[in-house]
């Protein structure tokens, strides 16, 4: 019964009034967030991240995590409404869902993309629950040359899941480690890469990194071209779906629950990849495949079940291992290490609370959500007609002071213009940022724990491949590079991420 | 695919970032650059043996305005004090829109300075001056 007391201890930690308000302002600033196309949740988590310094570590991080799941909710709103999706992971539910809207079910698309997510919501959260304290016992047992292997097998199937190119991905990779060196070297005292400026000793703020390359940079891209809006659905229908309906999405959303789960766990895995997967899943697997792209509300049911699945079971990595699956992941991982908590294995061990008390939180949250987004659909829709213009800069003023308010100094804004231009500029260059913040929250661990690994095989770099654990990790990692140079998989990658993105 | 010229620059970036982390001490970051430098090397002569393809439009006035935003708010903030600071960024910031209108500027920037002073200096306590003296 250890299992139902460690729960019960996570209910007892999220139910106290501050955890409560603060999964719900978490979820319904995910939800407005995720509604205003034009700025996703990656944005969002890193520019209210500075604010979430000044709670209490636990509020923190539920609310953050708030935000995150909100914002998938969210993004499915705007998706089905006006066909245009508020995050990545929503643009599969804006093929179907806008076609159930122009027949007038966007009622009936809404209700079952709620109700998807919340029960996809409460299976990947049982399944945190489940695998977290089995794999945190199993990862305790890990040294640092499996650390090493696990950072570079994370680093490394991040780039090859993310979409584009994977050269290009490991590249910037290499640029967030690069970027993670800056100031002064732990083990010999001297500073690196600083270019002489005092500021950068202590190396470059994670949270100037985030705002740059993902608020910044957005807004400007934003900015670049006058705002395309689809034309609103503003007949909602009835909301409750028909028998029929339900018939026909209750198996969607069991595989899309199944389907992202497992991928929410992979490293570049989460809401995106599972949500494109579980579309093509249900497409196979129909009966009557001629109906998808016409309003078929498994195309639905399918993806937006993946989609929160795979946001929820994202965090197992993280909790467990300490290793972030995705740029999302990243920032939570330096929302903790601000807060003081070093994610890994020991977590779940030495701050019980803070592990069963989020776990607890996520499935409250979820709840959380159906309530929000269900009764209160009418107010969502009345924001969308919010123009961008009025909005942005209030975006900007939360960047600002949020970035000033980490070490309380001027410095640290003028940083965040050379990582929005460099955010641009990547953009330009179709480069995803997403790798280059992994590279850099990644960094720190990965050069200790090398250090360390070949301080204690004095210098035999054989140590990696002789503890069993480590050499599994990197022959994984082998096999991976391994299947990218092959040319027929490269084909069939490259198709899928174009099937995907029809 | 990509643009050459785009490509280009993230290359010649690399490099830059490569050659002056030599100085530095440390295994990895030497290994890390040279890595960078490989690919960022590849990336270049696989953008020259390609066709050029443009990068498609771009408008970067605004980025530039957010900049010249951003900039006078990080020089401002330490010594004239929140309420300049956050009406410059605003003002500023708001013209890199181009359907920004003056009414709807001088709104928003009023009730956000005045939000935003109370929420972030009095509230959670951001150390910043609220007036330049």
């Amino acid at each position: 019964m250890a299992f139902l007391d460690v729960l019960m201890l996570g209910f007892a930690e999220a139910f106290t009034p501050t955890n409560l308000l603060f999964c719900f302002i978490g979820a319904l600033l995910g939800t407005l967030i995720g509604v205003l196309p034009g700025i996703g949740p990656t944005a969002t988590v890193a520019i209210l991240l500075p604010v979430t310094f000044f709670l209490p570590p636990l509020a923190a991080l539920i609310m953050l995590a708030g935000i995150f799941y909100g914002a998938q909710y969210g993004g499915s709103t705007t998706a089905i409404l006006v066909n245009l999706p508020g995050e990545a992971s929503a643009v599969v539910t804006a093929i179907d869902g806008y076609q159930m809207a122009r027949k007038g079910r966007a009622g009936a698309a809404l209700a079952i993309a709620a109700l998807g997510s919340f029960f996809a919501g409460t299976v990947a959260t049982i399944g945190l629950a489940v695998a977290g304290p089995t794999l945190s016992s199993f990862a305790l047992s890990f040294g640092p040359a499996e650390y090493v292997s696990l950072c570079v097998f994370g680093l490394l199937a991040a780039t090859i899941l993310a979409h584009g190119s994977v050269i290009k991905a490991i590249g910037m990779v290499c640029l967030g480690l690069v970027l993670g060196m800056v100031g002064i070297d732990v083990n010999s005292g001297s500073t690196r890469l600083t270019f002489g400026s005092t500021e950068l000793y202590d190396g470059i703020d994670f949270v100037v990194i985030a705002v740059g390359l993902f608020g910044v940079a957005e807004i400007a891209s934003n900015l670049e071209f006058k705002e395309a809006r689809g034309v609103l659905q503003s007949t909602i229908g009835r909301l409750w779906p028909t028998k029929q309906e339900f018939k026909e999405s209750w198996a969607a959303v069991l595989r899309g629950t199944a389907v992202g789960t497992i991928l929410g766990v992979l490293p570049g895995g989460g809401a995106t990849l599972s949500a494109f997967s579980a579309y093509s899943v249900e497409k196979k697997i129909s009966r009557t495949p001629e109906k998808f792209g016409h309003g078929a509300i498994a195309g639905v049911a399918g993806p937006e079940s993946a989609n929160n699945a795979g946001a929820q079971s994202s965090f197992i990595p993280l909790l467990t291992l300490g290793i972030p699956s995705n740029s999302i992941m990243a920032m939570m991982l330096g929302a903790m290490t601000i807060h003081g908590i070093t994610p890994g294995p020991s977590v779940i061990q030495k701050q019980p609370e803070l592990f069963w008390g989020l776990v607890a939180s996520m499935w409250l949250g979820n709840a959380m959500l159906l309530i929000i987004n269900l009764p209160l659909i009418g107010i969502w829709v009345r924001l969308l007609k919010v123009p961008y213009r009025i909005l942005y800069p209030a975006i900007l003023l939360f960047c600002c002071i949020g970035v000033y308010s980490v070490n309380n100094r001027g410095f640290d804004v003028a940083l965040v213009i050379l990582f929005g231009v460099l955010g641009y500029v990547l953009r330009k260059a179709r480069c995803e940022a997403g790798p280059l913040l992994l590279g850099f929250v990644l960094g720190p661990l990965l050069e200790t724990n090398l250090r360390r690994a070949l301080l204690l095989s004095q210098g035999d770099p054989l140590v990696f491949v002789e503890r069993p654990i480590s050499a599994v990790l990197l022959l994984i990692t082998a096999g991976m590079l391994l299947t990218l140079i092959l040319p027929a998989i490269r084909k069939g990658r490259k198709e899928a991420f174009e099937a995907s993105e029809d | 695919m990509i643009g050459l010229g785009a490509l280009g620059l993230w290359a010649g970036r690399d490099l830059r970032f490569g050659s002056a982390a030599m100085m530095g001490p440390g295994f990895l970051p030497d290994v890390i650059c040279g890595l960078l430098i490989a690919f960022g090397g590849y990336v270049l002569v696989k953008a020259f043996s390609k066709a050029y393809e443009p990068i498609g439009e771009s408008n970067i006035k605004p980025l530039i305005i957010l900049v010249i935003a951003i900039a006078g708010f990080a020089f401002m903030s330490e010594t004239l004090g929140f309420v300049v600071s956050t009406i410059w960024l605003l003002v500023i910031g708001s013209l890199a829109d181009q359907e920004s209108r003056w009414r709807e500027i001088a709104i928003s920037t009023l009730l956000l300075t005045i939000f935003g002073a109370f929420v972030f200096i009095y509230g959670l306590g951001v150390q910043m001056p609220i007036w330049p003296f």
